[in-house]
């Protein structure tokens, strides 16, 4: 049959409808006061805290050190954990399921919903590299690529996995349990507070297939041109980036596969 | 860039808007929906009835395109509601039984963000008038009474200028106003040649509404035809009462009688020529029937028949 009677104007493009439901979800986020709280201030407090900690970097100057735990615990405190609390407050409220039934597809609403945390956390991002430059601790990297990949891949990757976490996620406030082990495992074996190298070295070798491993590994490449186990690139930083670069795009294809399983747009009956 | 307001083809305007051909859909082992057909036409409301869990929205979340059929299909203007996803949605609007906006927005911003997502919405000012929210336009949505969320949320569902639209229950929780207004738009959009499908369980509404009507029970479509047909589907009754003394009348053949004391109630496909017997013989007798009442078979009674199951599919047998 024809359709002739479909023929509407074309409306606004796919970036312009995405961003018209973007700009709501980021007029949300501002208004709830507590998230925007949790996701701003904790993290950055958290980091400050960190040389305090005094834990041991490797050789990485101390600048690059900050980056490189600014982006690992902005990726999983804010992306991650504060998306799973979203997806899920959202789908519980039965906003996700009204917005499906327009003209956005599923995964723009998706995109939607991610936005507001998406750009906090490359604010945050931001902010603590102009931090850096400010206490004159900024050293050029050794290459700019690899760590805007791993930042973009990481934020991909963890919007992934907060949609895949939503699938055994009951509630807003059980993504604290859900979303722990994640947590634990991808600050605590990422490689983020201290080289894998002071781990039993199969351990070490495992914990290079965890999904924040990589981007932590290419953050300190491009950024130090260090290694995984903590010592300066023998070559070129690309060879060495081969190994977390395939890693890092084999959890994109997995989270992708387990976001499409899991992500629950309505609450069970 | 055409207009807007081409002119429908032929073939369009006399294809049916909703073409649902034995429809199935399951949960695990249960089935919820079990081959049921229908069609709604442009400019015409069709009321699919049914108690609570008789499969009215997991049928309408298939068209919704919010779920694949387990069977059977779905024609949405003739497009798949799935594949043809983009085409469908822009003509489709849809109010879910249930559904939430975030709260912390104020309607005006709810309603242009949604506008903002779709292919060709009519102005906020004009939503909000259609709805009588003009006044709450800067209230949060936290703030607004059930009914007004309720009427907001129907606002977002005609907001792109849907050619078919699909309300579940779309009155439920609201006051006898806001429903009488929610009608009005109702009958507003059929009369500009939309297509509407909307379950409902007030019987009222349906009378109101529909040009025709389907009753489901547990997953079938048991009834279904004009309001007339399916009250068709149900015998007239005939109501008196005797006292003591009264001689009893005589019974005709195609009478089933049902007496409780002095009360008589008697139920007849031929209502009127066994009326004028049962006057004609009062009449004759001298006898007073006291609080006499005849009525034809109505919707109600069919929707209660099926509800509680004495209902066979009458209209399916008489096609």
């Amino acid at each position: 049959m024809t359709t002739a009677t479909l023929s509407r104007p074309a409306g606004p493009s796919r970036l312009s409808r995405v961003w018209s439901l973007a700009s709501a979800e980021t007029r949300l986020f501002v208004r709830n006061r507590t998230a925007l709280v949790n996701s701003v201030v904790v993290p950055v407090l958290f980091v400050l805290a960190v040389p305090a900690l005094g834990l041991d970097g490797g050789d990485l100057p101390f600048g690059g050190r900050l980056l490189v735990i600014a982006v690992g615990i902005s990726l999983v405190m804010l992306t991650y954990y504060n998306l799973v609390t979203t997806y899920v407050a959202r789908r519980e409220e039965l906003v996700l399921q009204r917005m499906r039934t327009g003209e956005l597809t599923g995964v723009e609403v998706q995109v939607a919903t991610a936005a507001p945390t998406v750009l906090v956390t490359v604010g945050q991002v931001a902010l603590i590299a102009v931090g850096v430059v400010a206490i004159g601790e900024w050293t050029a990297p050794v290459d700019v690529v690899l760590p805007l990949v791993a930042l973009v891949g990481g934020i991909v990757l963890m919007v992934l996995l907060a949609a895949a976490t939503t699938g055994f996620t009951r509630t807003a406030e059980s993504a604290q349990i859900t979303g722990l082990p994640f947590i634990i495992v991808s600050t605590g074996l990422s490689g983020l507070f201290y080289p894998l190298s002071v781990l039993p070295e199969t351990l070490g070798e495992v914990a290079r297939f965890l999904p924040l491993t990589p981007v932590v590994e290419l953050l300190q490449l491009g950024l130090a041109g260090q290694t995984w186990q903590g010592d300066a690139v023998d070559g070129s930083v690309w060879a060495a980036a081969g190994v977390p670069l395939a890693i890092l795009a084999g959890w994109l294809v997995l989270g992708t596969l387990a976001a499409r399983r899991g992500f629950a747009w309505a609450p069970r009956r | 860039m055409q207009p807007a307001t081409a002119a429908p083809s032929t073939d369009t305007a006399t294809t049916p808007a909703v073409e649902v051909h034995d429809l199935r859909r399951s949960y695990g082992d249960f089935e919820a929906v079990r081959g049921i057909s229908f069609e709604v036409r442009r400019g015409e409301v069709l009321a699919l009835l049914g108690v609570n869990g008789a499969g009215k929205t997991s049928a309408l979340e298939v068209l919704e395109g919010l779920a694949p059929a387990g069977g059977g299909t779905v024609r949405v203007l003739g497009l798949d509601p799935v594949r043809d996803r983009a085409r469908v949605r822009r003509e489709l609007g849809v109010l879910l039984q249930t559904s939430g906006l975030p709260g912390d927005l104020t309607v005006a911003e709810t309603l242009r963000a949604w506008a903002g997502t779709l292919s060709d919405p009519r102005p906020v000012e004009e939503a909000l008038a259609q709805v009588s929210l003009t006044g709450r336009a800067d209230v949060r949505v936290r703030a607004l009474s059930g009914g007004e969320r309720r009427r907001l949320d129907l606002a977002m569902a005609l907001l792109g200028r849907p050619s078919v639209v699909v309300l579940d229950e779309p009155t439920t929780g609201l006051d006898p106003e806001s429903r009488r207004q929610v009608w009005e738009l109702v009958q507003g959009l059929v009369a500009d040649g939309a297509a509407v499908l909307l379950t409902t369980h007030h019987l009222e509404e349906a009378e109101e509404l529909a040009d025709r009507v389907a009753v489901m029970r547990a997953g079938q479509v048991v009834l279904s035809g004009t309001q007339a047909e399916i009250a068709e589907t149900q015998p007239a009754t005939v109501r008196f009462a005797l006292d003591a003394g009264d001689p009893r009348p005589p019974v005709p053949a195609e009478v089933q009688v049902v007496e409780d004391g002095h009360r008589v109630e008697w139920r007849t496909r031929a209502l009127q020529p066994v009326l004028a017997q049962l006057l004609a013989w009062a009449a004759e007798h001298g006898v007073v029937l006291r609080t006499l009442a005849a009525r034809a078979g109505s919707l109600e009674q069919a929707f209660l028949a099926v509800a509680d199951g004495t209902h066979p599919s009458l209209m399916e047998e008489n096609r």
